[in-house]
């Protein structure tokens, strides 16, 4: 789960870092009165979680207070889904760096990754000169030792107080890192001020999902989602992405899953949604349709070959789900694993086609579904043959 | 002989007593795997399927001394049984938990290294030598998925083994032994760790890998056999060649980030070492008859 910058930056400030003053605003006059509190010039940073924010101009410097006005009329009415904008005073920077701490999972240990240019993004600066990236290992046993960041601090070539800031920012972002069972924890840029002050520009923090439990309060909200219908199924615990396709994914397994997804695309299909709901989820069958049925699929495609989750099971959670909810787009279905034949004949009885090859039921979906996109309407009603 | 898991192999069950371990408990004996004893805090002195339980590992290993343990554990409480089972002298021990906390799968893989064993997983299905061993829940009963044969297997999904095992038998072959490293970023054992056992099995003729999107693991192989560490056939088929980059595809590790971990570049990767490259499942059956030959003629 990745945190907006505000709830990255007061986890930051908590710890021990130094971030800019600034203010969070809701509508274009709290900003223009946060912009007046923090004094001209100041940004408006739009809390949004996507990266490259300043070139996707959803970063922008105001000089006045009818300025920051219109300026966050604009960034609010602007498609990105911006919320919250964060006011903050701008800062005098002398230089730029980049620190973060993330996981290497072959080495089993964490790993520093810094760098003496910031602001720009690590993945274009190792593709582009690997040779300028200071790399530090961190034992989880050992943690981050004063020493190892004085190894960044120095080796980034700074001297003086700006070494020994930086380190002990380093030592901070450290303790961010496991308080808060980051997969990532990133400030980029860290500024150098003029003034001799280091403060962290950005932040990023990314908690890792499967400890969510340890972190209360962190439960991702709507905005976290880009759908009604993913929101949902999080709260489900149903694997779910949105897209804009014809095809509505309804499999079980994310290995299979995916490849269903590859198979779609190969065909010259699309997929209106990928919904996973195996493991844990096998009988939620309702639950899942109802999901996939918000996006008005053409095609509802069924695959499955489940240990657990069973295949029995599953198929008398689809039949209760057709009765329910009496889908009037085709269901095309493949399911295949523990108790099989049951499954079949549950299917036959709801006057379905069970199949039995991956590839074979993905080419019916995907004909089924240009079927329909030629017919402007979903054939048949109520499944089909 | 076979990978990691035999009918030799004396297996401890952990969390024996829960539905699954119950469950899965009987079916890993029906195959002819040796479970020795069992551990479920709070309950010993109770039987599982004729198994004797243990209030904890060292208490079950001072009466049955086992080689491997078998988790059916929740991922909360993982990395403690893991840390039991090594403590207890183990040193080979799989995890089916998935939901596993990032930073105690470090933990777990480090402290795996520091002694020298392996630990498989989590989320994965398990380990299983089709007629002679397993640990952790596979439909075997299920002919035209586990059919004893001569390919090794090691995969990321369950599911999408099934699938791929499937065509692997419908080409007329059967599985050596079949590994899954599990779905999270942090496996407790990557994919080219175990190449050297395959390597050296002699009930492996060649080894499928079932990889997807995410991650370094299948450049992992790609060096290994550039650098002659596995020297046996191997064909690999990659889930996600059509994922968006960003998104997270159903398990933890699957997931294009900056650049990294695309199904393109690992691809290009196996086939520079000499890997062949399936491009959808039943791929595999086809490549493995080019490559062997007709099974019912060798």
């Amino acid at each position: 789960m990745k945190l907006h910058e505000h709830e990255a930056k007061d986890v930051f400030k908590a710890e021990g870092i130094p971030v800019p003053r600034s203010v969070l605003a809701t509508d274009p006059e709290g900003v223009a009165r946060a912009a007046r509190e923090a004094g001209f010039p100041c940004v408006l940073k739009s809390q949004v979680l996507r990266g490259g924010r300043g070139k996707a101009g959803l970063i922008k410097l105001v000089r006045s207070e009818p300025e920051a006005r219109d300026t966050a009329a604009a960034l609010f009415a602007s498609p990105h889904g911006v919320r919250r904008i964060l006011v903050e005073e701008a800062v005098d920077i002398d230089r730029e760096l980049y620190l973060s701490i993330t996981v290497d999972p072959a080495a089993a240990e964490a790993v520093v990754l810094a760098c003496s240019e910031g602001g720009v993004e690590i993945e274009d600066l190792a593709a582009r000169s690997p040779e300028k990236i200071v790399r530090e290992r961190v034992p989880l046993a050992e943690g981050l030792s004063p020493y190892r960041a004085r190894n960044v601090a120095y080796a980034l070539g700074l001297s003086g107080d700006a070494a020994k800031k930086t380190a002990g920012i380093l030592e901070a972002l450290w303790r961010v890192f496991r308080k808060n069972d980051a997969e990532l924890a990133e400030i980029n840029p860290l500024f150098l001020t003029k003034g001799g002050g280091v403060v962290a520009g950005d932040g990023k923090l990314a908690i890792d999902d499967n400890s969510l439990f340890r972190h209360p309060g962190r439960e991702p909200g709507r905005d976290y989602y880009d759908s009604d219908a993913a929101f949902e199924a999080a709260a489900e615990g149903i694997p779910y992405l949105q897209f804009d396709g014809d095809i509505s994914l309804m499999c079980a397994g994310a290995g299979l899953t995916t490849v269903v997804y590859d198979l779609i695309v190969d065909e010259g299909g699309s997929v209106a949604n990928y919904l996973e709901f195996g493991g844990p989820n096998y009988k939620k069958a309702v639950r899942a349709m109802e999901l996939c049925l918000k996006n008005e699929p053409k095609v509802i495609l069924i695959v499955t070959f489940g240990t657990i989750a069973r295949a029995d099971v599953m198929a008398e959670g689809i039949a209760d789900a057709v009765k329910r909810l009496a889908p009037k787009c085709p269901i095309v279905a493949c399911i295949r694993g523990t108790g099989e034949e049951k499954a079949v004949e549950t299917l036959r009885s709801l006057g379905l086609d069970p199949l039995f090859d991956t590839e074979e039921a993905v080419r019916k979906a995907v004909a089924l579904a240009a079927a329909a996109r030629g017919s402007g309407a979903a054939p048949g009603a109520g499944g089909s043959k | 002989m076979s990978v990691f898991i035999d009918r030799s192999d004396r297996v401890l069950v952990q969390g024996i007593t829960g539905g699954e371990g119950t469950f899965w408990t009987k079916h890993m004996r029906d195959l002819g795997t040796d479970v020795v004893a069992g551990v479920t805090p709070g309950k010993e002195g109770q039987s599982v399927e004729g198994v004797p339980v243990y209030h904890t590992v060292r208490r079950a290993v001072a009466e049955h001394p086992a080689d491997a343990a078998m988790l059916f554990v929740p991922p909360r409480f993982t990395k403690d049984a893991v840390l039991e089972a090594l403590d207890a002298g183990i040193r080979k021990v799989v995890t089916i938990a998935d939901g596993i906390p990032l930073h105690e799968a470090l933990e777990i893989r480090a402290a795996a290294r520091s002694c020298g064993a392996r630990v498989v997983g989590g989320n994965t299905s398990g380990v299983i030598s089709p007629g002679r061993a397993m640990m952790g829940m596979f439909p075997y009963w299920i002919e035209r998925v586990y059919r004893p044969g001569r390919i090794g297997v090691m995969t990321r999904s369950g599911s999408l083994t099934n699938e791929v095992t499937a065509m692997i038998v419908r080409a007329g072959f059967g599985v050596s032994s079949l590994l899954g490293v599990g779905g999270d970023s942090v496996p407790g054992t990557r994919f080219a760790e175990f190449l050297p056992d395959f390597q050296a099995d002699s009930g492996t003729d060649a080894v499928v890998v079932i990889g997807e999107l995410g991650g370094t693991m299948e450049e992992e192989v790609a060096e290994a056999i550039e650098s002659g560490v596995f020297c046996k056939p191997l064909v690999a088929f990659l889930g996600g060649r059509n994922a968006p980059a960003g998104k997270r595809m159903g398990h933890a590790g699957a997931i294009v980030t900056g650049g990294k971990g695309t199904v393109e570049g690992k691809a290009a990767a196996l086939k520079r070492a000499g890997a062949a490259v399936a491009d959808r499942p039943r791929a595999v059956g086809d490549l493995l008859r080019e490559i062997l030959g007709d099974p019912a003629h060798s």
